[in-house]
């Protein structure tokens, strides 16, 4: 209480800028006069009297200042004018202010830039309340390939029936589709069709109007959908009476009953979600087709995620004893929702965040060489202070705030660098990271940016704090006379040239992997010629009738051939790139049959029209697929070659038969791996297999694949008329060239590489400058001894080896050093490699030169600026 | 950790309000004289050290001060105790006296006691 009182009074005073000085005076002088004249009652001279007073009372200056800092806050006034001393300095020597500011801004601009991704992808709560409760629930398969995590249908009932340790659980699945509005054209959508669990699951209130429930989710119950934000401004204009309208949604009246806030996007770019109206016992077929399901849940009140998962795990044992032959090669396996979105991402996040940590450490070593070089020369300022009594406190404080000063306004414009670049780039991010309310400038990136320069302020600013601590005043006077330099500080500027030249390295090998990598990603044979390929996808609803979906395709296959410029058509369930997943099992006639019916396990596709062509893959053997191989007794299956090498190594596929529960298949040709079936064209091609589209139950979500003479993108407009002729209730969707698509497939790869690079560049050039400028300083601070080595007879090449040696020294320590640390940190990369090892030699081959040159180039010049002195200047210099 | 100042000052804060409680108003020359009589050579030296003293306790608020005419009829500082300075006077002086008590016990003490 007293103390606050006391705070609040001396807040008041240094707010008001009241010094009660004159006070002060006043009541000392009353009192040196009482003093004075009780002294002469005592018999005293005049004279004597005063003495002896103030000799009594004190030394005034003292009490002054003691009254001073009792008046006001001591700590604050001296930062204050410490800040006033700094800019002033700033102002007076704008070279060096401006190098350290740039170098502050280099190194926390770019931790800035990556900690925005740090913090949105594994620090910031996700958008959901108790959003650390919500799980993904994958099925994995115990042996060979599982199905992108996907659940069968039966097994997520069976999970929800019997587990207790979800409060709800839901599922989703992609349901593209067509939206038609009032009297608007048909337009294609993103959609998902998803039980009432879902809702539930995740807890978010619409924006407007409601979720569905439970009535809405049964069997042949009047469709509803509910919209995103984003749906609702495109296809609505953001109309706000949006709620109850009637739309036509694959073909069926559907009432909107809801659009949901602008954060909520699960999955992610979803225009609307409607409900599956699927029931437990409709489903009773378990075979791998029933795997199409997505399943979010959220943990029980009180469930620790162990015990939900070890649940899980005996569901999953339950369910394989049970239907042995379905399930019984399948788990259960749980994994928190930000784990879910980007435990993927989290090796090349974290790889990169240390990354631009080595950045601002050289860029803090920079600055730091600078401020001692700056400390050395003002030693005698240092000293003239200390001899006029400032404490060791009171020096060290001010060497702190300049330093910290320095750091701050470099992160201030570090972070509005930051900032441009958040606002132009966090869109164009790959992937996820482009969702909106993700990669974004807010309070935690703001006071990450702050602390950080404050924290580099004071570590730099501490190196000449402590250089200044010897109270050697006499010398430190003198200095000028006699300039010695070098006495001190000489090992660690060796140590921070071989540091940042460590450094340099790590980043230099990291990014020649990753280039490496990318190089190797896209080079390596595709199976497929991306150049001059359409792409677009076309939905009919799930209950076409057979016959008219067949006629749609082939009708919209014959138009499209008969366009002029395009060489040839073709169509699939997926495109290489896509994010798909849909495998099957099958007998084979020439393995033994397993108990699981797996004897072959395949990722598998339909595809229709003239996709080997279309394509560019190649037919390694046999024939390609004809329209009969899909309604004939005997249907025709093409296998790739990852298959043919896996389930019969040196023979000859063709006429071997392999069978599921609806019959046989005969194989009847080979073509080339095709990567990026399911997803990543990183991903080692499994084996797959091909059946005809247009079987007895064709296909009705088919992509086309258009290769063309000239631009793709020419026929977009054709195309769109040739199917509105064909049908005019559907809409092409997600057109897009196969260029596109790849560049889409390495963005994320590519984003990594480029920073990487940049990051590697800019440490390079930042441990360049710091050299360069440490040697030349040496040189300039030792110019009187060249003189006198020279006087002696030292040749102009000795002088030059001299300072050489020493960085040369330096530099091989550093690489050593940094071979090692890359050896080490390297590791965190591997997942992130593709066809390059992380030890390879090769690469550090490379980037040892890349480094040396631009780095001995730097030391070579001050130490050949050097040997050029004129002796005779040099000793009359002082 | 105090330092002896500290400890010091802090003696010298009780002592200043100790003079005021039973002398009422005085002038920091004043306040110097009855305390160098009765403390010796505690202000000895330095009675200027008073001055930052009598300002800290009048930011506390146990101290008043205005100015008035002096014995010589000149203009002096008189201090004033507040109803916060006896409080505080009053908290102090138990918490020395039990510091006291405790100390004079352990001073008595002989090699039995510790039996």
């Amino acid at each position: 209480m007293r103390a606050l009182r006391r705070l609040l009074a001396k807040v008041k005073n240094v707010a008001t800028g009241r010094r009660a000085d004159a006070r002060l005076r006043e009541e000392m002088e009353e009192h040196l006069a009482m003093q004075t004249e009780e002294n002469e009652r005592a018999g005293m001279t005049r004279e004597e009297a005063r003495r002896q007073a103030q000799i009594k009372l004190g030394a005034i200056e003292a009490i002054r200042d003691r009254y001073h800092e009792e008046e006001g806050l001591p700590l604050l006034e001296c930062l204050w004018q410490d800040s006033r001393f700094t800019l002033r300095q700033m102002r007076k020597s704008p070279g060096f202010t401006l190098v350290t500011v740039l170098t502050m801004m280099l190194g926390i601009g770019a931790t800035t830039a990556i900690f925005t991704i740090v913090y949105a992808t594994l620090l910031r709560a996700l958008p959901y309340p108790r959003a650390d409760r919500i799980v993904r629930i994958h099925d994995v398969r115990l042996q060979g390939r599982s199905t992108g995590g996907l659940v069968g249908i039966p097994r997520f009932f069976d999970l929800a029936a019997r587990s207790k340790s979800l409060a709800s659980a839901g599922f989703f699945y992609f349901d593209d589709t067509t939206l038609i509005a009032g009297a608007q054209l048909p337009v294609a959508i993103k959609g998902a069709g998803t039980n009432a669990g879902f809702w539930q699951v995740f807890g978010v209130n619409p924006l407007l109007g409601r979720t569905f429930d439970q009535r809405n989710d049964q069997p042949n119950a009047p469709m509803v959908a509910v919209l995103s934000y984003a749906a609702w401004q495109r296809y609505f204009g953001g109309d706000p009476g949006v709620v109850g309208r009637q739309v036509t949604i694959e073909q069926k009246s559907t009432t909107i009953i809801g659009v949901m806030p602008k954060e909520f996007s699960v999955p992610a770019g979803i225009d609307l979600w409607r409900p599956a109206q699927l029931t437990p016992g409709a489903w009773t077929w378990r075979g791998e087709g029933s795997r199409f399901i997505n399943v979010v849940a959220r943990l029980a009140p009180g469930v620790s995620m162990e015990s939900a998962q070890s649940e899980l795990r005996r569901i999953g044992d339950q369910l394989r004893r049970e239907h042995a032959d379905t399930d019984g090669l399948w788990q259960f396996g749980m994994v928190g929702m930000r784990d879910d979105l980007y435990g993927e991402l989290r090796p090349a996040i974290l790889v990169l965040f240390i990354a631009s940590g080595f950045v601002l450490l050289v860029a803090c070593i920079n600055v730091a060489t600078l401020l001692l070089a700056r400390a050395a020369a003002r030693e005698r300022e240092v000293a003239l202070r200390r001899a006029l009594g400032a404490s060791e406190r009171r020096i060290r404080l001010q060497f702190l705030t300049e330093s910290t000063l320095l750091a701050i306004t470099g992160g201030l414009a570090g972070l509005g660098a930051t900032f441009l670049l958040v606002r132009t780039l966090a869109a164009k991010l790959p992937g996820r990271l482009a969702m909106a309310g993700t990669v974004e400038m807010n309070w935690p990136v703001l006071g990450f940016a702050v602390g950080l320069a404050v924290a580099c302020g004071i570590g730099f600013g501490l190196a000449p704090a402590m250089r200044n601590r010897r109270p050697a005043l006499n010398l430190d006077l003198k200095q000028n006379e006699m300039q010695v330099v070098g006495k001190t500080g000489g090992w660690a500027r060796n140590a921070f040239i071989s540091i940042q030249v460590a450094i340099s390295l790590v980043l230099l090998v990291g990014a020649s992997l990753l280039g490496e990598s990318l190089w190797n990603l896209l080079k390596s044979p595709l199976g497929f010629q991306p150049e001059h390929v359409l792409t677009f996808r076309l939905v009919l609803p799930w209950n076409a009738k057979p016959d008219a979906t067949r006629e749609f395709y082939a009708n919209v296959q014959r138009r499209l051939e008969a366009l002029p410029g395009v060489i040839a058509v073709g169509q699939t369930s997926a495109l290489p790139t896509e994010d798909w997943h849909a495998r099957g099992n099958f007998d084979a006639d020439w393995l033994p049959r397993s108990d699981h019916h797996d004897a072959v396990n395949a990722e598998v596709r339909s595809i229709s029209g003239n996709l080997l062509q279309a394509l560019g893959t190649p037919l390694l053997a046999g024939r390609e697929l004809i329209p009969a191989d899909g309604i004939s007794k005997l249907l025709g299956a093409v296998v790739n070659r990852t298959f043919a090498q896996q389930y019969l190594p040196g023979g000859n596929l063709i006429g071997r038969r392999i069978s599921d529960d609806t019959g046989s298949i005969e194989i009847v040709g080979v073509i080339a791996d095709v990567r990026g079936t399911s997803g990543s064209i990183a991903d080692k091609v499994g084996p797959e297999i091909y059946f005809s589209a247009d079987g007895v139950t064709p296909n009705p979500r088919r992509s086309f694949v258009v290769r063309t003479q000239a631009r793709p993108e020419q026929l977009v407009n054709s195309i769109r008329e040739q199917v509105h002729h064909v049908d005019p209730q559907q809409a092409i969707a997600d057109v897009a060239t196969m260029d596109q698509l790849l560049d889409k497939a390495v963005a994320q790869p590519r984003l990594n590489m480029a920073l990487m690079t940049a990051f590697a560049a800019l440490t390079l050039m930042l441990a360049c400058v710091g050299i360069y400028g440490v040697v030349a300083w040496t040189v300039a601070q030792r110019v009187r001894e060249i003189g006198v080595r020279m006087a002696l007879g030292a040749t102009r090449s000795q002088i030059s080896l001299f300072f050489l040696g020493r960085s040369v020294r330096a530099t091989f320590w550093g690489v050593v050093a940094g071979t090692a640390a890359a050896l080490l940190l390297t590791r965190l990369l591997r997942s992130q490699l593709y066809g390059v090892t992380a030890d390879n030699p090769l690469v550090y081959a490379i980037a040892i030169p890349l480094l040396l040159v631009p780095v001995l180039t730097a030391t070579l010049r001050p130490a050949l600026h050097a040997a050029s002195i004129n002796p005779v200047d040099a000793l009359r210099s002082e | 950790m105090k330092s002896k100042k500290d400890v010091q000052q802090g003696t010298l804060a009780l002592m200043v309000l100790k003079t005021l409680e039973t002398l009422g108003p005085l002038h920091g020359y004043g306040i110097a004289r009855r305390i160098e009589r009765i403390s010796g050579d505690l202000l000895e030296v330095n009675q200027g050290t008073l001055y930052p003293v009598l300002l800290r306790l009048e930011q506390e608020g146990a101290v008043e001060s205005d100015w008035g005419p002096s014995e010589n009829n000149r203009r002096a500082r008189f201090y004033r105790i507040t109803r916060a300075g006896h409080k505080l006077l009053d908290s102090e002086k138990r918490d020395w006296e039990q510091t006291a008590a405790i100390i004079e016990r352990f001073f008595q003490l002989k090699a039995g006691d510790w039996a």
